[in-house]
């Protein structure tokens, strides 16, 4: 295991993660034969429908069962198992380098735990990290072996500039794309809106899933007196004076931007998950994205 | 609004001066805090929120400076003692004059005496002034004058202290030009009222029967006879009074009587049985509301026989005299054999001087020779009475107007008291130390003897000698007894302060009652008593009315400093209790 890797996950992790398997809700055409069930019909294991025998049918999937029943050439078919493209969009603005641990530490473990997942079971993987546009990208990963790659992209990756994920979203998207799993790993702290950059990946017909990453610092600000708060993407600050109804008034607000993120999704059926960075780590793999059918 | 310490230029400096400081070490104050934040969207977004939709939140960043520029002018300001007339009053001076008159003792319709309404309404006035006002309070006895003074709790104590008193009273001397002078009063005893004095009445009729007189006087056809004299005089409604004269020995003498309102009892009561000592009379009607005068006091001098030592060669007129008198015990020598005794009471000198002053008092009769008394220069013939003094105790009614004599020894009289004289010579002399009598003249050579006043001057001249006399008659207040060097006690034996004064001792006698003042083997008896119409006639008042003219009573009780500086002090807690919760900023 290379130290990108222990500073990551263990092996005792690593083997848990390898029971798993991702979710996508859509079914989507890979490249590749792999494990993942698509709309085609091939020459996967699992039966799928029957069909008359054409000429030039391979003749070795004919139902010779069924033709001594019924005396007719029925041919049946089996479902064409693919890849499937993940594409992890992994929010490394100036914003996720806040809390104890960071949000984008926090990010990496999630992204480098589904992204195994992903290699465990032949998926095409996808790593784009993006702030105010697309900062890096990680070509398409298929195969335990590459899990490497990955994490030594993870633990590159670094916080900085401000959030545009719209713009993020719209560069990557229109280039030639396959359509696939987007799993968006963010603060959602963004100047533009969340709405119109998810817009941006439901309209690209993507599978949605977001990962909702707080900190305990946003959650319950341990603020009091006179301060001057600045923003660590603009650094623009702002003289206040914290009064607790100033503070409930705060946290009143992020738990109504956390629930119009939450009803957003849930009106365009995208699978959300809140967390914070408190939480621990393993139990949000192995039990919370189980609980919200994203991993079986 | 004015101000006491600072004048209004320095006033407004200060005010500027102290609102300029605060307002710059408000913006000198230190900088935030610098946190930094992941995002500032929410925070962002709930900061206008606020600042939008709340006056509140509008006004806070304003409040704390106008807060803080409060406190500070509060305090400044308090430096300068403002003063506000409609909330402190002006700065004033009030002399609140106490009448401590006999009649304010009166009770009233509700049980309470004129004197305390007084004092509920001097309370009053004194809660009435303002925080600056000074007070000062005085009475009518002379006893209490205070000077002028803002503190309510001092005035208050003395006025608690004040108390009626039973001598005359007196309006102070007060001045009503740089001061408001109020006089609480029944308007009864005092009526001589300087014009500027506001009066404060606490008058309330009322019902009263009081002893308007008293006294013992000796009856002149009776040796030691003594008769009591008793004036009562019904000041209210008509009332059943029942009269009491009471002796230490248990004597007493009971009337009851029926006075018509405004109606005197005049009457003398015979003593003969009384044995002597103080005489106690006292009056009991119903609602009797001036109890100070339904008492009085007298001394009946104590009757016992005078041990006389006559020294004649004979004289049957005056050894009969004095034979018939019950309260003579007689003893008969010839000048021969006179030696001085020491059981002897007074001796009785006729035509004969011993050569050595006898140590009991002596009538000398004639003017014989001898050092310790005056020589003769000669003799006068038919000499005429044409002076003689009725004031003293020999010559109470005793008249010598006509007496006749034949020739008198001629006298120097000089640090002697004449009682009686012709143009020529002293006839009748008197010696207060050694106490001696001597009549110029012999009785053979006079027809005094035969006169009806001869025995009655035989009898003063012993009495005044030996026996006691009857007590002086004094009204309450400050007493003078004729006697140096007195002590002074109650008739139960109580010791009262005195003091001397050219040769007479004073003390200070607050209420009825009967006094003896005592020096070595003399002894006066004072017999104090109200016994005066213009107390005992409670219902002859000058006010018409109990109207009180009370002063003006203002909201705040103390200067106007004080309720800022309280002010200030309440603004720094609720500024410190809103700072630390973030209400204000």
């Amino acid at each position: 295991m290379s130290t990108a890797t222990l500073s990551l996950f263990d092996d005792e992790f690593l083997k848990k993660l390898e029971y798993l398997n991702i979710i996508s809700k859509r079914l989507f055409a890979g490249q590749l034969r792999a494990e993942r069930r698509t709309r085609k019909r091939g020459t996967g294991l699992e039966f799928a429908d029957y069909r008359a025998y054409v000429a030039g049918d391979d003749f070795r999937h004919l139902d010779w069962k069924a033709y001594l029943r019924l005396n007719r050439l029925i041919l049946k078919l089996f479902e064409e198992e693919e890849d499937l493209p993940i594409y992890f969009f992994v929010d490394s603005s100036q914003s996720m380098n806040y809390g104890s641990p960071s949000k984008l530490d926090y990010a990496r473990r999630v992204a480098a735990a589904l992204a195994y997942i992903g290699l465990a079971n032949l998926d095409r993987v996808n790593i784009v990290s993006f702030g105010n546009g697309i900062k890096g990208e990680l070509p398409p990963q298929r195969g335990k072996g590459r899990i490497f790659k990955i994490f030594r992209f993870l633990t590159d990756m670094t916080a900085g500039g401000d959030t545009n994920a719209k713009e993020s979203f719209k560069t990557y998207c229109t280039e030639t794309r396959r359509r696939g799993l987007a799993v968006v790993i963010s603060d959602f702290f963004d100047q533009h809106g969340f709405q119109t950059a998810l817009d941006v990946l439901r309209h690209f017909r993507h599978d949605i899933f977001i990962l909702h990453i707080a900190s305990h610092e946003e959650i319950d600000p341990p603020l009091k007196g006179e301060l001057q708060l600045v923003d660590s993407e603009s650094q623009v600050g702002r003289e206040i004076t914290i009064t607790p109804s100033l503070l409930a008034a705060y946290r009143a607000e992020f738990a109504r931007y956390c629930e119009s993120l939450e009803s957003y999704c849930g009106k365009y059926q995208l699978g959300y998950v809140r967390t914070a960075t408190d939480f621990p780590f393993e139990e949000l793999v192995l039990k919370v994205f189980r609980q919200g059918r994203f991993l079986k | 609004m004015t101000f006491l310490a600072l004048s209004p230029l320095q006033t407004v400096l200060l005010a500027l001066l102290t609102t300029g400081l605060v307002v710059a070490l408000y913006f000198l104050k230190l900088r935030h805090r610098r946190v930094l934040i992941s995002s500032s969207i929410l925070w962002l977004k709930v900061l206008d929120e606020r600042q939008a939709h709340s006056l509140w939140e509008k006004l806070r960043k304003i409040i704390s400076i106008i807060v803080a520029v409060t406190i500070t002018l509060l305090i400044a300001l308090s430096l300068a003692r403002p003063e506000i007339e409609s909330l402190t009053g002006k700065t004033e001076r009030i002399v609140i004059v106490l009448d401590t008159s006999p009649t304010m003792t009166t009770q009233t319709a509700d049980g309470r005496t004129r004197w305390q309404h007084a004092m509920d309404r001097a309370e009053n006035l004194l809660d009435g002034g303002g925080p600056t006002t000074e007070f000062r309070v005085v009475d009518t006895s002379g006893v209490t004058s205070s000077a002028f003074t803002t503190d309510r709790n001092e005035a208050r104590r003395l006025i608690e202290q004040m108390s009626p008193r039973s001598a005359e009273p007196q309006f102070p001397k007060v001045d009503g030009r740089d001061s408001r002078v109020y006089f609480v009063s029944d308007g009864v005893a005092l009526h001589g009222v300087p014009s500027f004095v506001r009066r404060v009445s606490v008058f309330e009729r009322a019902q009263n029967v009081g002893i308007t007189a008293f006294e013992i006087r000796s009856i002149p056809s009776t040796p030691l006879g003594y008769e009591a004299y008793l004036e009562v005089q019904n000041y209210g409604n008509p009332a059943e009074v029942a009269i009491t004269l009471s002796a230490p020995g248990g004597q007493r003498l009971s009337r009851s009587v029926r006075l018509a309102k405004g109606e005197i009892f005049k009457d003398a009561f015979d003593l003969s049985r009384f044995t002597g000592g103080g005489i106690r009379a006292t009056i009991q009607s119903k609602d009797d509301a001036l109890p100070l005068d339904d008492v009085a006091f007298a001394y009946l001098p104590i009757k016992r026989k005078t041990r006389t030592l006559l020294v004649t060669r004979g004289n049957n007129n005056l050894e009969t005299l004095l034979k018939l008198d019950n309260y003579v015990e007689l003893l008969k020598i010839d000048p021969a054999n006179y030696r001085e005794s020491s059981n002897i009471d007074a001796y009785i000198f006729d035509r004969f001087a011993p050569s050595t002053p006898p140590s009991r008092p002596a009538l000398i009769l004639g003017a014989p020779n001898a050092g310790w008394l005056r020589t003769s220069n000669g003799i006068v013939q038919k000499p005429e009475i044409t002076t003689w003094s009725e004031d003293h105790p020999i010559m109470q009614f005793v008249s010598v107007h006509d007496v006749s004599i034949e020739r008198a020894a001629q006298i120097d009289a000089t640090n002697l008291t004449v009682v009686a004289a012709s143009k020529q010579t002293p006839l009748i002399l008197v010696s207060e130390k050694p106490r001696w009598v001597m009549l110029t003249f012999d009785l053979d050579s006079s027809d005094f003897a035969f006169h009806v006043g001869f025995p009655v001057f035989i009898e003063n001249v012993l009495a005044w000698f030996s026996r006691e006399q009857l007590a002086l008659r004094r009204s309450p207040g400050v007493v003078e007894v004729p006697l140096a060097n007195a002590q002074v006690r109650t008739i139960d034996g109580k010791t009262v302060p005195a003091s001397q004064q050219l040769g007479k001792t004073i003390f200070e006698a607050a209420e009825p009652g009967l006094y003896v003042a005592t020096q070595g083997e003399n002894r006066v008896h004072v017999a104090v008593n109200l016994a005066n119409r213009s107390f005992s006639d409670v219902n002859q008042s000058v006010f018409k009315d109990d109207r009180a003219a009370a002063g003006q009573r203002y909201w705040l009780r103390r200067e106007l400093w004080f309720y800022m500086l309280l002010g200030a002090v309440v603004l720094i807690g609720v500024e410190w209790f809103t700072y630390h919760r973030r209400i204000t900023l």
